[in-house]
């Protein structure tokens, strides 16, 4: 695929690519707008390199390009842009946000299309992020077990991920409701046509159409399937990197291996449609 | 730890650094030599950029480390048997290593370290994944560190070697080397401990039931791959990589078919496992 306005080089030839030669402290122009969407869509993640701190209000600007902005249910927001997630973990954190596999906010009927992270301070070594290939996960499976799986929904829930998880930074969540949803195991991807594997082991519960003990079998195999080392890329950030993924066809892992040092950046997430 | 001669910079906190300041065509001297070892030692792998070596080079490096080890089943070039050739193309059906293991570790005597210069690499893929097999044992609870501190398992070349070669269209029934090595082995320099089971040539652990030990190698090889125990690494042309086998597991990822990725190994030979 050829790109005219930015420079696109992929990590590997499954997932991730690095972008470079757009500011994003700047409007993008329509042209640069159209290339790094299909380059995200090609990709399931890109990183956007060579960057300046971009004042919150850009970088809400720039998601609004990709669609409406999502709140996070649980999460302690920016004091004066509720749609920026404030990502920091420093030697007092007893947890740090997507320490194991997972889809961002998959609870929600509508989950995230896309999270679009910016660190803005890293620790001197560790702190790495990977992201895996829900559409090579897919693709590696038998067919039979690909038909199997295309006629099956899941639960996905997360009342036991984050009651109380944010009690620290000060967030009281009496009374909230945590999110629960159902989604297909299998979803299509609404731009590329094609499939991935849209469970994960932090949200989701059971496969609804199967008994408990078989939904624990088959939950217990994809779950350990989709974290083949040949699904992944590893990125490892530079001050100012810009991490742009889509939820829909990527799962993540943020490294937290780096404790007592600080890691700090903005997270904004971008709505997107219930799963199919 | 602090460096005079070279500059090391760490890939994770837990395993892995790049040595920059260094040119391995050149002889090295004593304290860079002590301090590449050092480093080595600290982050189990190392690995250095933009060094175009000989053959001669190679093994002159290699043999700053140890005695050179000649590989079982795969014979170097023409009055070099020392070196492993490692060459992926168009016509290959399989890749060496892509699957986690720790090199030859069928051998009574496995290699204490492999180094590995590839002068072909593809336009993006082949990494390779290094695993700590230190911070792997650390993270087990101590009633499982007790239970495998007592333990041996079999390695055996034969079933991996003869399988390998079915897949290349030769018959091979040939015999490779088979050993006990202890399940958790202990660092002859660091003194540290680390899981020394693999999937490619351990068979099983000895004196407990086939069930238990299935179970157990199952649980210890998923456990070993935890992204908190790795580091992957991209090549570029002339990247060398030194890991020692005593402290870490490697993957060689194959996702760049039909691309060429070339390059040649030297391995260093090192004692029985304790």
């Amino acid at each position: 695929m050829s790109y005219e306005t930015i420079h696109v080089k992929p990590l590997n030839p499954t997932i991730g690519a690095e972008i470079r030669g757009v500011d994003l402290t700047k409007e993008v122009s329509n042209q640069q707008f159209d290339e790094i969407h299909r380059a995200f869509a090609e990709h399931c993640v890109v990183f956007f390199k060579e960057q300046q701190p971009v004042p919150p209000a850009q970088q809400i600007q720039f998601a609004r390009r990709f669609g409406d902005l999502h709140v996070h249910p649980a999460a302690p927001t920016h004091p004066e842009y509720p749609e920026i997630f404030v990502i920091h973990t420093h030697k007092d954190s007893k947890i740090a946000n997507g320490n194991s596999w997972h889809s961002d906010v998959s609870c929600d009927e509508h989950p995230p299309l896309g999270t679009m992270l910016q660190l803005h301070q890293l620790p001197s070594c560790g702190g790495d992020t990977l992201f895996a290939s829900m559409y090579a996960a897919y693709d590696a499976l038998s067919d039979d077990m690909k038909d199997f799986l295309n006629a099956l929904t899941a639960t996905h829930e997360s009342e036991h991920i984050y009651r109380g998880r944010y009690a620290d930074r000060g967030v009281d969540d009496a009374g909230t409701v945590y999110p629960s949803a159902v989604h297909p195991v299998v979803r299509t991807h609404p731009l590329t046509g094609k499939k991935a594997l849209y469970l994960n082991g932090a949200f989701t519960t059971r496969i609804n159409e199967l008994a408990k003990a078989e939904s624990k079998a088959v939950l217990e195999f994809l779950i350990k399937h989709m974290a083949q080392e040949r699904f992944q890329v590893r990125f490892k950030w530079e001050q100012n990197d810009m991490a742009f993924w889509d939820n829909r066809c990527a799962q993540h892992f943020a490294m937290w291996d780096y404790w007592p040092e600080e890691r700090k950046g903005h997270r904004v997430t971008i709505k997107g449609e219930r799963p199919v | 730890m602090s460096y005079e001669t070279i500059e090391v910079r760490p890939i994770t906190p837990t395993v892995g650094a790049e040595i920059h300041g260094v040119r391995l065509s050149e002889p090295l001297g004593n304290q860079q030599f002590q301090e590449i070892h050092d480093a080595l030692m600290e982050h189990q792998v190392v690995f250095f950029r933009d060094q175009e070596i000989t053959l001669e080079q190679h093994k002159d490096f290699g043999r700053r480390f140890g005695k050179l080890h000649i590989h079982p089943s795969a014979p170097g070039p023409e009055g070099h048997p020392e070196i492993l050739r490692i060459h992926a193309d168009e016509n290959s059906k399989q890749v060496a290593g892509h699957r986690w293991h720790s090199d030859v570790s069928c051998d009574p005597e496995p290699p204490m370290g492999s180094i590995l210069h590839l002068h072909t690499v593809p336009p993006s893929g082949g990494d390779t994944l290094f695993a700590s097999s230190h911070a792997a044992y650390e993270a087990l609870s101590e009633p499982i560190k007790k239970f495998l501190g007592g333990l041996k398992a079999r390695h055996d070349g034969t079933p991996n070697y003869n399988r390998r070669a079915r897949i290349d269209g030769k018959d091979d029934a040939k015999q490779y080397p088979h050993a006990d090595h202890p399940v958790i082995r202990t660092h002859p320099v660091t003194g540290k401990k680390g899981i020394f089971v693999n999937p490619v040539f351990t068979q099983s652990i000895i004196g407990i039931p086939e069930d238990e030990s299935k179970a157990i190698l199952e649980f210890l090889y998923e456990h070993n791959r935890r992204p908190e125990f790795i580091c992957r690494f991209s090549w570029e042309k002339n990247s060398i990589a030194f890991w020692d086998n005593r402290a870490v597991q490697h993957l060689a990822m194959w996702d760049y078919y039909p691309q060429v990725r070339s390059g040649n190994r030297v391995t260093v030979a090192g004692d029985r496992p304790f």
